[in-house]
């Protein structure tokens, strides 16, 4: 079996994406996306290192980390549909409401 | 033939998930090529005007779909869920014995609470 | 075999993840994150996860995605429509950024270079669900009312009459 350190640099690579996706994009879809991307890079690490050591702690932890993933998806997603009735836009610079 | 099949190890069993992945792919790309490099190329502005069942469409493709939809695709998320954590249970589902049916009703009963917040808010009524 | 693999779908997640961020329109962002999302549930297999693998399918894929999917159908935003993205100073100073969180991320890798120990059973449905209904138990229960408190935030939010 292969170290973890290859998981753990594709996790990293993976994360670094997400990141750019949420500060580089407009498009509340695609940062929301961006989002699910880092949750998945940070299972990654979970699931390698996890496996690395024999502990299925890992696993645990990245199941929670799905489930919480998918609650986050939901209850964004709402949030913009409930943004997009209101003022018909999904670009962020354009929801600057509460910016001081 | 089936001599040749039955002789091949199966070290693995994501190995027959592995030659399903490249079966399909290879497939569903070989025939987009083979009809771009077989087929006869034509223009006809009927032929390639956008066509749905024979008729002439309606609409636009692009119109907006019902919040409803969101709707039934959260619910169908939390019991997606729901069924991700059931599955291990099942499994040890004799191990854990009475300890384990009480907590599954407990996170079920919790569950059970959102169902009844759609169904009361009418989430689940298609009007 | 593993090494081959591991480039192989790692190669596939990491070019999925690029086209997610840099497509224009959300729903070729949406098809390609399905991409990583399996190319992810491979490595898992990799790691002996099994059972993780399969959830991330269906949890993930299955409705995450379809969920995501529904949204942008729902919100329909017309092409000429979309946000106009452009590369200024600051957005180069975030790109920056995600670099250096893979450099980072570099750095601690290395310390994980020892060769592994091949462990059996760290992944199966039974190693996680023993690990899952006894000593994560409280987790387990709190999980549900996460899922309670999403379900009533969104359908909340997303009604037009409450």
């Amino acid at each position: 079996m292969m170290d973890p350190s290859a998981y753990l640099l594709l996790s990293g690579i993976l994360f670094g994406i997400g990141v750019a996706g949420v500060v580089v994009r407009k498009n509340v879809l695609i940062i929301l996306m961006s989002v699910e991307i880092m949750l998945n890079a940070v299972n990654v690490a979970f699931i390698a290192v996890g496996s690395h050591l024999g502990d299925v702690t890992g696993s645990v932890f990245a199941f929670m980390v799905m489930t919480v993933a998918a609650a986050e998806a939901a209850v964004g997603l709402a949030i913009l549909i409930a943004i997009f009735r209101l003022k018909e836009t999904i670009d962020i610079t354009e929801l600057s409401v509460l910016k001081w | 033939m089936a001599n040749l099949v039955s002789s091949i190890q199966f070290a693995d069993p994501y190995f027959s998930v592995l030659l399903l992945l490249i079966i399909a792919v290879g497939m569903s790309v070989g025939f987009v090529f083979l009809s771009q490099a077989l087929g006869p190329r034509k223009y006809d502005r009927i032929k390639y005007s956008v066509y749905e069942c024979g008729v002439d469409p309606f609409t636009s493709a692009s119109v907006r779909v019902s919040v409803k939809f969101y709707l039934v695709a959260l619910l169908f998320l939390l019991f997606d869920l729901e069924t991700a954590f059931l599955y291990p249970w099942a499994v040890l589902f004799r191990d854990l014995g009475l300890f384990g049916f009480i907590e599954m009703t407990i996170f079920v009963g919790i569950l059970l609470v959102g169902l009844v917040y759609a169904w009361k808010k009418g989430a689940l009524d298609w009007q | 075999m593993e090494p081959i693999l591991f480039i192989v779908f790692g190669a596939i997640a990491v070019g999925g993840a690029i086209m997610v961020v840099t497509r224009r329109h959300p729903m070729s962002s949406a098809l390609f994150l399905i991409l990583t999302l399996f190319a992810v549930a491979a490595l898992f297999v990799l790691r002996q996860a099994h059972f993780l693998a399969a959830i991330q399918v269906i949890v993930y894929a299955g409705a995450v995605v379809v969920l995501f999917i529904f949204v942008i159908m729902l919100i329909n935003v017309p092409e000429n429509k979309l946000p106009l993205e452009r590369l200024t100073g600051f957005r180069f100073l975030g790109i920056m950024v995600a670099g250096l969180f893979i450099l980072e991320a570099a750095l601690v890798a290395r310390r994980f270079a020892t060769p592994g120990t091949p462990t059996a059973d760290s992944g199966s449905v039974e190693a996680v669900g023993r690990a899952l209904f006894t000593d994560y138990l409280l987790a387990f229960e709190v999980t549900s009312v996460l899922l309670l408190a999403a379900v009533i935030g969104a359908i909340a939010l997303a009604k037009k009459r409450i």
